[in-house]
């Protein structure tokens, strides 16, 4: 009743309304707990055999709130009216209470009427919103993902959980000659290979596009012109097919990436995302509502400081396999290059931040001092020593995130993960400090549509309500944005 | 007695172009049922799907009705361009529906001639292709309503084609490209014995700005 009190000071339930609404057998009330102390709680009625259900209350206290539970109350909510056979919901809402409404819209709700004055004593009115249950069982949907952020085009098709298709197809061949990834090349290759990505994937997963539930495209981060082929794409396809669409959050369907290597994701994790296009520490409690970033690179990512190294020391592109052929027998120790933002100072202000450049910087001026001092080079001593600088700064502060949020979790995504020693060096460092370590398969942690599917595919396991046709392509789309 | 049977497929075309704009048309047998045209040209991904949505509600026509699709495969700046080919792939795979391609400067030489009927001579269709650039074609009238290119599409300088041109009697038409415009020449063409072209890819016209990298030297 306290709750009750605090929450709706002038319009709250009595006791004796309170009591018979928990007693009645057609409510189904839940509470949301922190630390032993009840913090908020919600109930829906619906009566045996009905095919509409009411959202009776909703009510997390103020100091609560903004954490999530609100939404994680009405998810659960709308999972058991589902249970009950419910197609639709109602529920009413004060037409003054605008951040209420956002989170009904976020379910899908829409506005369908208006009752004058029906919060007394204050003469406010309620507004009546409406959602639609569409599946019976949205427990396993078969979601389709598309992914063109950066030079591969994914496309992959997952039910619930588990992995039906996984079909990537990379340009990077075509960028080797320009040393790095170019936007227009990536962008050119992304239109090519939609069509044949697209059969392909629906030919693995042995299924139909009338079978599909909901399509899922990354809208960001990435190269805006990469993007907006797949948006482009996919709500075409939509359209097309009059399935719903989620445009979701290419960082976060890395993290997703795990649920499809172990069936569902381990929270709180920190996660370590690096690839040639993003270097990202992030700490996530829920992978649809809480996903926080730590820090980023404020320079090069470390997959792009591994190709300008190689184009340094002559090696093709792309630079991480090339660098640890080369470190191949190096002297990691041999030469001591910088570890950006480590120092005491840069800790306190960039503790999960990272920066490549200026190792870079280091090891091309090595080269050029060893050229003009006529000294010959130890190509594999560089290569070894500069990958140890890359790996030592990702993984300590990776576990610096796990120790200091005391999250004894650490996931790694990105195509960078495909470096051997970085997986070694993560490895060892996780044992050292009792923190559990997960790499996906390779596969699953380059960039792919699959990842994208998954994180699709939880959002609507969840009840979220689609993306509008409208959302954008955002190159630096944040990663809080997990929809749009 | 024998007669000759037009081989048109039945059904309703769904036109895409956004070489500049974006534009969307539902057209049957070469009738403009519903179109719209949002002439700003940077807005393409984010208008494309609710554009398409509309334009199909506005003709009420189902989107499994649609048994072809007509795309603008420019030349047009090329992030926009993109937008239109991949959508117009990925709603015929969706609609299960035909994919022809129409350079999209056609549909500015048949919106001319439409315009003008008596027109005789040469009209120069010119688009911004940036890099003070333009992209061009050169049209002499319509053959069974298809526009006939003499010349192009190619990208030059203003002042290449004022060259190519002197003492040439030519009128130049600064009319925007409308995806029924399109529609309408991908009917013609489908009458005629070549039919419609399943070509679909872009035309770019020229190749990625990019040079092969080098290092930096950075010491000095």
């Amino acid at each position: 009743m306290a709750i009750e009190n605090e929450c709706f000071a002038t319009d709250a339930w009595s006791q004796e309304v309170m009591l018979s609404e928990l007693e009645a057998p057609h409510t189904y009330y839940l509470v949301a707990e922190v630390e032993d102390q009840v913090v908020g709680y919600a109930g829906l009625s619906q009566l045996v055999g009905a095919t509409q259900a009411d959202i009776q209350t909703i009510a997390v206290r103020p100091n609560q709130r903004g954490s999530g539970l609100g939404r994680a109350l009405m998810q659960e909510l709308t999972k058991e009216a589902t249970r009950r056979g419910a197609k639709e919901v109602f529920l009413e809402v004060r037409a003054d209470n605008t951040i209420a409404q956002k989170l009904y819209k976020l379910f899908g709700f829409k506005q369908i009427g208006l009752r004058k004055k029906y919060y007394q004593p204050d003469g406010v009115d309620a507004f009546v919103m409406k959602t639609s249950l569409l599946r019976d069982d949205v427990s396993e949907p078969l979601v389709l993902g598309i992914e063109t952020s950066c030079d591969e085009t994914g496309i992959g098709i997952v039910r619930g959980n588990t992995l039906l298709a996984n079909v990537i197809s990379s340009s990077m061949d075509q960028h080797a000659r320009f040393g790095g990834v170019v936007p227009e090349v990536a962008a050119r290759a992304h239109l090519e290979a939609l069509t044949p990505a697209l059969e392909q994937a629906l030919s693995e997963a042995k299924v139909t596009l009338d079978e599909i539930d909901a399509i899922a495209v990354t809208n960001g981060p990435g190269l805006a012109g990469a993007l907006m082929v797949g948006v482009g794409a996919a709500k075409a396809l939509a359209v097309s097919t009059g399935k719903p669409i989620y445009a979701v959050n290419h960082l976060v369907g890395h993290i997703a990436a795990d649920i499809l290597d172990q069936g569902k994701l381990a929270v709180p994790t920190i996660a370590l995302l690096v690839s040639g296009g993003h270097t990202s520490l992030l700490l996530v409690r829920d992978i649809i509502n809480d996903v926080q970033l730590l820090g980023e690179t404020i320079d090069d990512a470390a997959g792009e400081a591994f190709d300008k190294v190689a184009r340094v020391l002559g090696l093709p592109y792309p630079g991480g396999p090339e660098i640890d052929k080369a470190a191949l027998g190096g002297n990691p120790a041999a030469i001591r290059f910088p570890r950006g933002l480590t120092l005491p100072k840069d800790m306190a202000e960039h503790r999960y931040d990272f920066s490549f450049s200026g190792l870079k910087t280091a090891v091309a001026r090595h080269v050029e001092l060893a050229e003009s001092k006529g000294e010959t080079l130890v190509i594999s001593d560089v290569a070894a020593s500069f990958r140890e600088a890359v790996v030592d700064v990702l993984i300590r502060k990776a576990i610096a995130a796990c120790v200091d949020n005391n999250i004894p979790r650490l996931l790694l995504g990105g195509g960078v993960i495909a470096n051997a020693r970085l997986r070694e060096v993560a490895i060892e460092a996780c044992r050292e400090n009792n923190i559990e370590l997960r790499i996906p398969p390779l596969s699953l942690c380059t960039d792919n549509g699959a990842m994208i599917a998954a994180l699709g595919s939880q959002l609507v396991q969840a009840g979220f309500a689609p993306s509008s046709l409208d959302f954008s392509a955002d190159s630096t789309l944040l990663v809080t944005q997990i929809q749009s | 007695m024998s007669e000759h049977l037009v081989s048109v497929k039945q059904g309703y075309v769904l036109a895409i172009d956004t070489s500049a704009g974006t534009t969307v048309a539902v057209l049957s047998l070469g009738e403009v049922l519903a179109e719209l045209n949002y002439l700003e040209p940077m807005t393409h991904s984010e208008r494309i799907g609710s554009a398409i949505e509309e334009v199909l509600a506005k003709a009420k026509i189902a989107p499994s009705n649609i048994s072809q699709v007509v795309v603008g495969r420019g030349p047009g700046p090329y992030t926009g361009l993109r937008v239109g080919l991949a959508a117009a792939k990925f709603f015929a795979i969706g609609a299960n529906a035909e994919l022809v391609g129409v350079c999209s400067l056609d549909a500015i030489a048949y919106s001319y001639y439409q315009q003008n009927p008596n027109q005789n001579v040469p009209v120069l269709v010119t688009t911004d292709a940036r890099r003070q650039e333009v992209f061009w074609a050169l049209y002499n009238g319509l053959d069974k309503g298809v526009p006939i290119r003499v010349e192009g599409p190619s990208v030059n300088k203003p002042a290449y084609l004022e060259e190519l041109l002197t003492g040439q009697e030519h009128i130049v038409t600064d009319l925007p490209i409308t995806a029924s415009s399109l529609g309408q020449v991908a009917h013609f063409q489908s009458l005629t014995d070549l039919g419609a072209s399943k070509d679909s890819s872009p035309i770019y016209l020229r190749e990625p700005d990019a040079t092969p990298g080098k290092a930096k030297k950075v010491s000095g």
